[in-house]
């Protein structure tokens, strides 16, 4: 015997949050150039991680702190 | 693999799309380099304008994240300017940047001091980091690039290509400012 399928609201999966941002995602971000994101880090205001190739990874509650109000 | 190697054909399409795939970063790099470049070979102008716009008259006012007030003189680039202000006994220059967030601006010192030419020449030493740290996040960008288009394959030259064209471009701007320094033309 066929199930006849419930009239269910379709599931939608709730927006996975990044945890970290490549330079050049930090910099649409943040609304400025990536070299000016390379700064920031270089001089320290923004602290970031590597992903397993070397490639910089600036950690999102980073970009919060320096934008100092919430993403969404 | 040894650079000097001849690249095999799969090799020279890798090379061919990732300098397509990267042009905008280099093309940025190269840009950013010539504009170091440009502030390096310029110093001693600058640093004498400085000097004279600060021994002249009050300039604008820009004050800083941490309170300080600035007296503005010579611009560097669309985000940094040298700055003075009256301290005590003396002087004191430093590069300021004013970066536009979406949410603020960040108004900072970046390098300071009492002598304006070796201020801007800290500041200089500093962007040669910044664009160091820039080459070896797009090398590893292309090393990732490649391992997921051409997975299992020694792309180790292309990565090479990329690295030896980037430092070039360092390189280059620096031995011409060296050469011009000594006034040797090239």
């Amino acid at each position: 015997m066929e199930t006849i399928p419930k009239n269910e609201a379709p599931s939608v999966a709730p927006p996975v949050e990044r945890l970290a941002y490549s330079v050049q995602e930090a910099a649409d971000m943040l609304g400025v150039h990536y070299f000016s994101v390379y700064r920031l880090i270089q001089r320290g205001k923004l602290k970031t991680c590597h992903a397993l190739r070397g490639k910089i990874l600036v950690p999102r509650t980073e970009l919060l702190k320096l934008l100092e109000t919430e993403l969404r | 693999m040894n650079y000097y190697e001849r690249p095999t054909p799969l090799q020279e399409q890798a090379n061919r799309e990732a300098m397509q795939h990267f042009a905008e970063h280099l093309n940025q790099f190269k840009t950013n380099c010539g504009a170091l470049h440009g502030i390096e070979c310029n110093l001693s102008v600058t640093a004498n304008d400085a000097l004279k716009s600060a021994l002249r008259s009050p300039g604008r006012v820009i004050q800083t994240d941490d309170g300080t007030q600035w007296q503005h003189d010579v611009d560097l680039s669309s985000v940094t300017s040298i700055c003075h202000r009256r301290t005590a006994a003396d002087l004191e220059f430093a590069v300021i940047e004013c970066l536009p967030l979406k949410s603020r601006e960040i108004k900072e010192a970046l390098n300071s001091g009492h002598n304006v030419r070796e201020v801007l020449q800290a500041f200089t030493r500093d962007q040669r980091q910044v664009l160091n740290l820039w080459k070896e996040d797009v090398k590893a960008q292309v090393k990732e690039h490649l391992e997921e288009k051409y997975p299992r394959q020694d792309m180790g030259i292309v990565v090479e290509s990329f690295e030896i064209k980037m430092s070039r471009a360092i390189s280059e701007t620096r031995m011409q400012v060296q050469s011009q320094s000594r006034g040797i033309r090239i």
